[in-house]
């Protein structure tokens, strides 16, 4: 009994220090993230409430931006548009994340490059590439003119069209990345026994491959929809003036108005846009599997 | 012990030599294109090669960038001297963000025209004046235009580029088009909206930078617009086909300054760069070399450059001119019809 008295409390001041010591390469990235991210954050909740005039706390920012119709407008816009491309994404990444992760073909590893190679050019000059391409006078408009089969051009550019191109060619190597290694996940052997079973190659992938490749259909969702709601440079450039949606409209009150309580509530809108977002998308995820029984 | 001394010596030299070059660097904020290698050539060597100063160009930002970067730092944006307008020096000196200068500090500001110099206020040094004009290619429009209404013309449809309600030549023109059609320049800007909403019915869209319009009108796409004078000028003597006028309805100035934030870290260079900036030679060379209008009265510049700048207190009588400061607090107002009447109507 001695024995075991003496030896307890020996034993839990050593396992206390090693639980506390398993935190300890934690700190650095928690500093990081209170210091830039935390703070901040804080200081753009507590500047919304400023009124943009005398800098007393207000609720006028907030109460302009949900009564306002063009901020309305412009919120609809980005919800439009950041759904437009996460569902593009995922769609196009979907075949080409299936071909990287069950293929053995020597074309796997140029198909991979050419995958990821848009991502090694930045994200103006490719948007700059397809304002080349989609503008009045661009590549597509000039040899449909050239040919005959319009005679004036098409509204390619400066609209929502010209936007989700543009926004989908930048994201896309994430969503592929996504369903790529979702995929990877899924062990092989699952798909051979269910055609040893009879199924179709098709069949196999609508009801074992598809499934349980939801999570990384989730995640291209998300990482799209999020990225391109908080965009900048593509909607400035390829969405212009007529094409405004909340980053942009962001970038103008601080940098034109001078308007940072109006700005941060924006902000504020899309943060909080952007988590609901993430929480559905979880949410959706798993009543899928759950419906699914995967 | 002579050794020690000798090295204790070099440090103590070299210490000081390098807190005296530090504290004789100035860093100057503008713009960057055909203005940098201009105001390299004409204005910073002559005062490096004059002051011993030396100076880091930072041609990083637009002025309301860079004024936006002075407010989110509270007048310590990195920079010692920085070009903007009058309206962002106004709003800059009642935030108290940027120096005052006085004729202590800035011995050359005495020399400007009062009239200019306290439109842009006590923290504004009036370095150039432009104002905007109306641009038009000559080998598509034959005779000569004088009045705004050529931009309403059925054959210019889809052959006119507007700024966007980011770029200061926006509202201008909402302004001048509000005089013209019996409004005023603040209160009553009804009527230039108006016409600006069917004059958004003849344009091909809209640009922020003054550098992406003028490509509309070097590639042929665009036969006419409003823009600032200096540019045109350039543009013309780059050899393309345009013209530009100052429109007998009237238009408006743009005043543009030298300003000190409060935080600058090399505030006496600074205030040196300033009063250099405005001697009578610097003023000639800058007139002459960036093709824009001058504050300083006493200036000599050939006929055929004044006939076109504003250099005179006559000239700028000829121009409307708003209070700059109401102007800038009717602005959000001003952005959001221009969105409902103007863009709304493009579309």
């Amino acid at each position: 009994m001695s024995a075991v008295v003496t030896e307890m409390p020996a034993a839990a001041p050593k396992g206390r220090r090693s639980s506390l010591g398993g935190y300890v390469p934690l700190v650095p990235p928690l500093t990081v993230l209170l210091i830039f991210f935390a703070i901040p954050i804080g200081m753009m909740i507590g500047i919304s409430f400023q009124d943009p005039k005398t800098a007393a706390w207000s609720l006028v920012s907030y109460e302009k931006f949900f009564t306002d119709n063009l901020m309305i407008a412009g919120l609809l816009r980005t919800l439009v548009m950041s759904g437009l491309v996460a569902i593009c994404v995922t769609v196009m990444a979907y075949p080409v994340g299936y071909f990287l992760a069950r293929s053995t073909s020597r074309w796997r590893a140029v198909v991979f490059a050419l995958a990821i190679a848009p991502e090694l050019a930045g994200v103006v000059l490719r948007t700059y590439g397809w304002l080349i391409i989609l503008e009045d006078r661009g590549f597509i408009n000039d040899a449909l003119i050239w040919s005959g089969i319009v005679l004036s051009p098409l509204p390619l550019a400066k609209n929502l069209f010209g936007v989700v191109v543009g926004l989908t060619h930048v994201v896309l190597p994430f969503g592929i990345l996504a369903i790529m290694t979702s995929i990877q996940g899924i062990d092989p052997n699952l798909e051979k026994a269910a055609q040893i079973l009879g199924a179709s190659r098709l069949s196999v992938l609508r009801h074992v491959v598809f499934p349980l490749s939801v999570p990384g259909i989730v995640s291209s969702l998300l990482i799209s929809f999020t990225m391109a709601a908080s965009a900048y440079a593509t909607p400035a450039l390829l969405g212009g003036a007529r094409f405004k949606v909340l980053a942009t409209m962001i970038y103008e009150q601080i940098m034109f108005y001078t308007n940072w309580p109006m700005a941060a509530v924006m902000a504020l809108v899309l943060l909080v846009l952007m988590l609901a977002f993430s929480f559905a998308g979880t949410r959706a995820e798993t009543r899928l599997h759950k419906k699914l029984n995967v | 012990m002579p050794i020690t001394k000798r090295l204790f010596a070099s440090v103590v030299f070299t210490a000081g030599a390098a807190s005296v070059a530090h504290a004789e660097q100035l860093v100057v904020n503008s713009y960057g294109g055909p203005y940098e290698q201009i105001i390299m050539e004409r204005i910073i060597e002559p005062f490096q090669k004059m002051t011993g100063i030396s100076v880091v160009y930072d041609s990083v930002g637009s002025a309301s960038q860079d004024y936006a970067k002075i407010k989110a730092t509270r007048g310590r944006p990195g920079f010692d001297v920085v070009v903007m307008t009058a309206s962002q020096s106004l709003d800059g000196c009642r935030e108290g963000l940027l120096e005052k200068f006085s004729a202590k500090t800035v011995p050359n500001l005495v020399k400007l025209n009062p009239a200019i110099n306290r439109i842009a206020g006590e923290c504004g040094a009036v370095h150039e004046l432009q104002y905007m004009s109306l641009m038009w290619r000559t080998d598509k429009i034959k005779s000569a235009p004088t009045s705004w209404s050529l931009l309403f013309q059925p054959e210019l449809k889809g052959k006119v580029i507007l700024p966007t309600f980011q770029n200061i030549m926006a509202a201008n023109l909402v302004q001048a088009l509000s005089v013209m059609n019996g409004g005023d320049l603040l209160e009553n800007v009804a009527p230039g909206f108006t016409a600006m909403g069917k004059l958004a019915k003849q344009t091909v869209g809209f640009e922020q930078s003054s550098a992406v319009m003028e490509t509309y009108i070097k590639d042929g796409q665009v036969w006419a617009m409003p823009f600032w004078n200096g540019r045109a000028q350039l543009l013309m003597d780059s050899g393309l086909p345009v013209d530009y006028t100052r429109p007998k309805e009237g238009t408006i100035p743009l005043i543009a300054t030298l300003n000190v934030p409060t935080g600058a870290e090399n505030k006496a260079a600074a205030m040196k760069f300033v009063d250099f900036f405005l001697e009578k030679s610097s003023q000639e060379a800058w007139v002459t070399g960036y093709k824009v209008g001058s504050a300083r009265p006493d200036i000599e510049v050939p006929d055929s450059v004044r006939a076109r700048q504003i250099t005179t207190e006559e000239d700028l009588k000829k121009l409307l001119l708003p209070d700059l400061s109401i102007t800038a607090t009717k602005l959000p107002e001003w952005g959001d019809r221009w969105e409902r009447d103007v863009v709304h109507a493009a579309n």
